[in-house]
């Protein structure tokens, strides 16, 4: 049970938030992080028309044998994505709660500019609250 | 709770195999040349008229004619150019799945994009936990992926019901069963070549046995 970090990538597949919160998967440059959220994106509009059987979501959660990715997509097309560990059950409510997080501290801040990269100690506060540092 | 379809792709990125089950959107034909010959006889591109009568009106076109002819088994090798004389397989395909028309992409584009999928995954799993750790699924709103690589490079992909378990026991149960008896130890089976699949009728049976076995299977 742990949560290893936090992804935000905008509508465009730029990731605009990232966040490590404890250690057991590679520390990646921010450059790698960047080109992997972008992969991401990606993947995810691939596996929509992948579908056998009638029209399909993205990917939703992607596993690896020790760690899992759970995404969630919102109506505005922002992901939220959460590495966590195989055994971790919370990590889709722990996604909604991100994103009332985003709502309240990112998109109500008059001075945050959409698809930008999230510079806001209030968000930053919101997150530590919820997964710890 | 269903099993949709099965890919097998090699180390050279192509589409070796391919059967499917319970699929309502199913792949239209490969263009010519998109897929390589012998992977699926209900995939492979469509034969022009007179190429096809010309197959079939020489009794002896290749040396596995005279093989299927004389004993009406022996056809361990898939090929396309002769899907009548395969009773074997036409009881294999699931009544169901061959009446629902094709709406999905053409086959040849769809194992590019699982195969791109797999591959960028794994890739990401890899880069991500900085160990040499394998990707093993993914799961969407209607299905889920399922990926076992073997230490040769093959790949096995299942499409099966997004509340499935874990398939890879039994993805590894296609490789050392069906896949190492009728494939492996398959003299007539060119595994590697890229030039041709591994489709023929043994290993089709076997493979479709096993999965219409599964607890998954319904």
């Amino acid at each position: 049970m742990a949560i290893f970090g936090l992804w935000v990538i905008n509508k465009a597949g730029g990731l605009v938030y990232q966040r490590n919160f404890s250690d057991g998967l590679a520390q990646l440059t921010s450059n790698e992080n960047l080109v992997l959220a972008g992969t991401l994106h990606g993947i995810h509009a691939i596996t929509r028309n992948l579908s056998p059987t009638g029209t399909s979501s993205g990917a939703h959660v992607i596993e690896g044998e020790s760690f899992k990715m759970t995404i969630l997509l919102t109506p505005t097309a922002t992901k939220f994505v959460l590495l966590t560990s195989l055994a971790e059950t919370t990590a889709d409510s722990m996604l909604q709660k991100v994103y009332e997080a985003y709502s309240d501290a990112v998109m109500k801040n008059p001075f945050h500019t959409p698809e930008m990269p999230i510079r806001s100690e209030g968000f930053d506060r919101r997150i530590t609250s919820l997964i710890g540092s | 709770m269903t099993i949709y379809s099965l890919y097998i792709f090699d180390r050279h990125c192509a589409c070796v195999y391919y059967q499917d089950w319970h699929r309502t959107k199913r792949p239209r034909v490969a263009v010519e040349g998109g897929i390589l010959p012998g992977v699926s006889q209900v995939i492979a591109p469509v034969k022009s008229m007179d190429a096809s009568a010309a197959v079939l009106g020489s009794t002896i076109s290749s040396p596995r004619n005279t093989l299927s002819s004389t004993s009406g088994v022996v056809v361990a090798v898939g090929d396309s150019a002769e899907p009548q004389g395969n009773a074997l397989l036409q009881t294999n395909a699931s009544p169901a799945s061959s009446s629902v028309a094709p709406t999905g992409l053409p086959f040849d584009e769809e194992a590019k994009l699982v195969y791109g999928v797999i591959l960028s995954l794994r890739n990401m799993v890899k880069k991500l936990s900085g160990r040499d750790e394998q990707f093993t699924n993914y799961r969407t709103s209607t299905y889920k992926l399922h990926l076992y690589e073997t230490v040769s490079g093959y790949k096995f992909v299942i499409f099966s019901d997004p509340n499935a378990e874990s398939l890879r026991m039994a993805l590894r149960s296609i490789y050392v069963g069906p896949f190492v008896e009728y494939v492996v130890r398959n003299p007539l089976a060119e595994m590697d070549s890229k030039e041709r699949g591994l489709d023929n009728d043994y290993f089709r049976a076997g493979v479709d046995r096993l999965i219409r076995g599964l607890a998954v299977f319904n």
